[in-house]
């Protein structure tokens, strides 16, 4: 405790306590409204069978069927595969490249942003329309370079085949991932102590010893939030399917965000679809908490 | 510290204007016209203000629904309405949602698919009403297409069919042509349609495309499959789904040996909007989901479209409908219930604006009464449309479970036609899954 606090009066403590909780206030309005609150009624919904004209009690009904019900299985399982398949894959490289341009002049450097964030701020629709139009069976991008060189006789459709579907969508899912992975090692790596990095070097310490010793330490904590980040959004990868092949063919893209948007809002079965949102709220929390400890709560200590 | 009392204060007041604002209602494209909405015309009359929500049925941006609206207020100046236009991609959610929130509009101008679902979910008030003396000027189809059995829940605007459309120079240049008809009602036979497929196919060009990517147009491929054997997609009595007849089992075989031999081709990532863009930009020879406003959509003067109804095995096609029409929700305040009534009778019966918006819908009148004014005389094309209505299909749009069967179609379409699976196996799971929720 610094000396300043300690001689604070209480009087005064407790004051600028109350001032600060005021300020918290509005947020904290805001979160339980537009957080705590839909997601109690979410909680509260998923026992009931709620749809378009009325609701009952139904217990835990909606959660025993929901791991019955096949498509929920084969949409979880997507799931899990893009976020397995996205985390590391958008940490490792946004880690690569940021370790490669934090070092370049500031035009440079600022080149590479602007290249690898383009994708996150162009809306999901154009960016969506662009990769359809590359992926499209018959007038795509692809498909002409591939028949052009003689590899397919006709057009393929990579996102009609259940074998390449959810590949396509976690290639865009990893463009439109790296941007502020990117971005963030950049601001981290640049506020690793220079000092340390020089004693290191001048005490005979190679590259990688400087980086998995000096450097990796420090950026831990944007390691994991990249990585929490990521899982988050790889989990809830909505609009993509929604917008690129409707979850299909035959569900081989369903994700559970997706399937839950169709329940709801296309066959209008609330209560079972707010069973999904629980199932994988539970799901990110178990991935989250499995992260923070396993990254030991973005400390090497 | 005064200055920071001051800021304090400045903050507190920012925030409570931050808060007013998100208590005021905003809608995107949401356009207030006519009416008197202060109640200032001193006129003694209660005003009444009224929501329309409106799919683009009358086109996109014509402006169209402002005229009526300003029309409409001429007559009834006590009345103001609120436009708000939806498109048909994210219309159906926002709907849900407002529908959900008790937010939902007055006034809605859909169709039955979605219209007689929120009327069996107790959304909407009964039009029952509105159809006592109207009902003998609509033949049977259209009273029943407005009704779920018990109570009207939409009132008809216009109707038409759903067709195919044709490339006919690409049929002409694959010697295609010659199973064409094109005299009478352009009726072709199951056959026809093969070798015409298979001819385009040959000659290089992709004859057609069974999309199945989603649910956007999937009437055009139920419609394909129905007809080819004569299939019928529910019972006489439309309690159930019954799709896995021998017919629609031997259609379902036959477009899949179509498909494993290059003569149709099908697109798990494509719905009808794609297919139909494929159609005008010359990639594929046929388009399944061809109708009125789609006639209109994808026109295109570097080839000719030819309209043809779908092929069948006997001769006699059996086409989908497309009704337009509106629906009052009951969101509890009778007044605006029943301004609600008298705006969609203005816009449907109105001596002036009924025809108007009958062919500013692009479809067939749906009363004699209107019928008998012949609003497209000469134009062929709507003669031609005119005459299949004696094609028209039972009406299941409107059928327990609708939404349900929808989705395993296209997802059945995708097991067989892509992946290559037993016919039979899939039609029954679609027609299991689909009765299912019938049943609840």
């Amino acid at each position: 405790m610094s000396k300043t606090s300690m001689s604070q009066s209480p009087v005064l403590r407790r004051r600028e306590t109350v001032v600060s909780y005021l300020f918290l206030l509005p947020a904290l309005f805001f979160f339980v409204c537009f957080v705590v609150t839909p997601m109690a009624m979410g909680v509260v919904t998923s026992l009931t069978d709620s749809h378009m004209g009325g609701s009952s009690f139904v217990g835990l009904r909606n959660y025993v069927e929901l791991f019955q019900d096949p498509v929920f299985q084969k949409s979880m399982l997507n799931t899990v595969i893009i976020v397995v398949v996205s985390v590391p894959t958008v940490t490792v490289f946004s880690l690569w490249v940021g370790s490669a341009i934090y070092e370049m002049r500031a035009a440079a450097r600022s080149f590479f942003r602007c290249v690898f964030y383009l994708p996150v701020v162009t809306g999901s629709v154009a960016v969506v329309v662009v990769w359809r139009w590359m992926f499209h069976t018959y007038n795509g991008l692809f498909n002409h370079l591939l028949t052009g060189a003689g590899i397919l006789d006709r057009g393929f459709s990579f996102l009609g085949d259940p074998r390449t579907a959810l590949a396509c969508v976690i290639l865009i899912l990893f463009t439109t991932s790296i941007g502020q992975p990117i971005v963030l090692y950049v601001a981290a790596l640049g506020n690793v102590d220079s000092s340390m990095v020089e004693a290191a070097s001048v005490d005979g310490a190679s590259r990688m010893q400087i980086f998995w010793r000096i450097k990796w330490p420090a950026i831990m904590p944007t390691t994991l939030y990249v990585v929490v980040i990521t899982t988050i959004n790889s989990f809830q990868c909505f609009a993509l399917i929604q917008l690129l092949t409707s979850g299909g063919p035959d569900y081989a893209t369903s994700t559970v965000m997706y399937y839950l948007y169709e329940t709801a809002f296309q066959q209008y079965q609330y209560g079972y679809a707010d069973a999904m949102g629980v199932v994988l709220a539970i799901v990110i929390a178990l991935f989250s908490a499995l992260q923070f400890k396993v990254m030991n709560g973005g400390t090497t200590e | 510290m005064k200055l920071k009392k001051a800021l304090a204060i400045l903050l507190a007041l920012a925030m409570a204007a931050a808060l007013a604002a998100c208590s005021v209602e905003q809608s995107p494209n949401n356009s207030q016209t006519g009416g008197d909405p202060a109640g200032e015309s001193g006129s003694g009359t209660q005003q009444v203000s009224i929501e329309w929500w409106a799919f683009p049925t009358f086109g996109n941006a014509t402006g169209y629904e402002e005229e009526i609206i300003a029309a409409f207020n001429e007559v009834h100046p006590e009345i103001e309405v609120n436009l708000t236009t939806i498109d048909f991609t994210s219309g159906p959610q926002t709907l849900t949602a407002a529908i959900e929130a008790d937010t939902a509009p007055d006034v809605l101008f859909d169709a039955p698919g979605r219209i007689i679902e929120y009327g069996k979910a107790g959304e909407l008030a009964s039009l029952n009403d509105m159809f006592e003396t109207a009902s003998a000027d609509m033949s049977e189809a259209v009273l029943s297409a407005c009704s779920d059995g018990t109570d009207y829940w939409m009132y008809p605007l216009s109707s038409a069919p759903f067709y195919m459309g044709i490339n006919l120079e690409m049929f002409q240049a694959a010697g295609a042509d010659q199973y064409l008809n094109l005299e009478g009602d352009r009726i072709w036979t199951t056959e026809d349609f093969r070798n015409a497929c298979q001819a385009l196919a040959e000659a290089g060009y992709v004859p057609g495309i069974v999309y199945c990517g989603g649910q956007g147009g999937d009437q055009g491929t139920r419609a394909l499959v129905s007809n080819l054997y004569g299939a019928q997609i529910a019972n006489e009595d439309m309690t159930a789904y019954t799709m896995n007849s021998p017919e629609g089992i031997q259609a379902m075989t036959l477009l899949q040996e179509m498909v494993n031999a290059g003569y149709l081709d099908v697109a798990t990532d494509m719905q009808a909007a794609q297919e139909l863009e494929m159609f005008q930009t010359e990639n594929c020879a046929m388009t399944f989901c061809w109708g009125t406003s789609n006639a209109i959509s994808y026109h295109s003067d570097d080839f000719t479209q030819v309209s043809v109804p779908f092929p069948s095995d006997d001769g006699v096609p059996e086409l989908e409908t497309l009704y337009n029409g509106f629906c009052v929700f009951d969101n509890g305040d009778q007044a605006k219930i029943d301004a609600a009534k008298t705006f969609i009778e203005f816009i449907c019966t109105d001596d002036e604006w009924g025809p108007k918006s009958v062919l500013q819908s692009g479809a067939l009148p749906v009363t004699g009464t209107f019928e008998a004014l012949d609003l497209y005389a000469g134009n062929e094309e709507m003669e031609l449309l005119s005459s299949w209505t004696q094609y028209y299909a039972p009406y299941y749009n409107t059928m327990d479970g609708f939404t349900t069967m929808r989705t395993e179609w296209w997802n059945m379409l995708q097991r067989v036609l892509a992946n290559g699976s037993d016919p039979q196996t899939e039609l029954d799971t679609y027609v299991n899954n689909s009765n299912a929720a019938i049943t609840g």
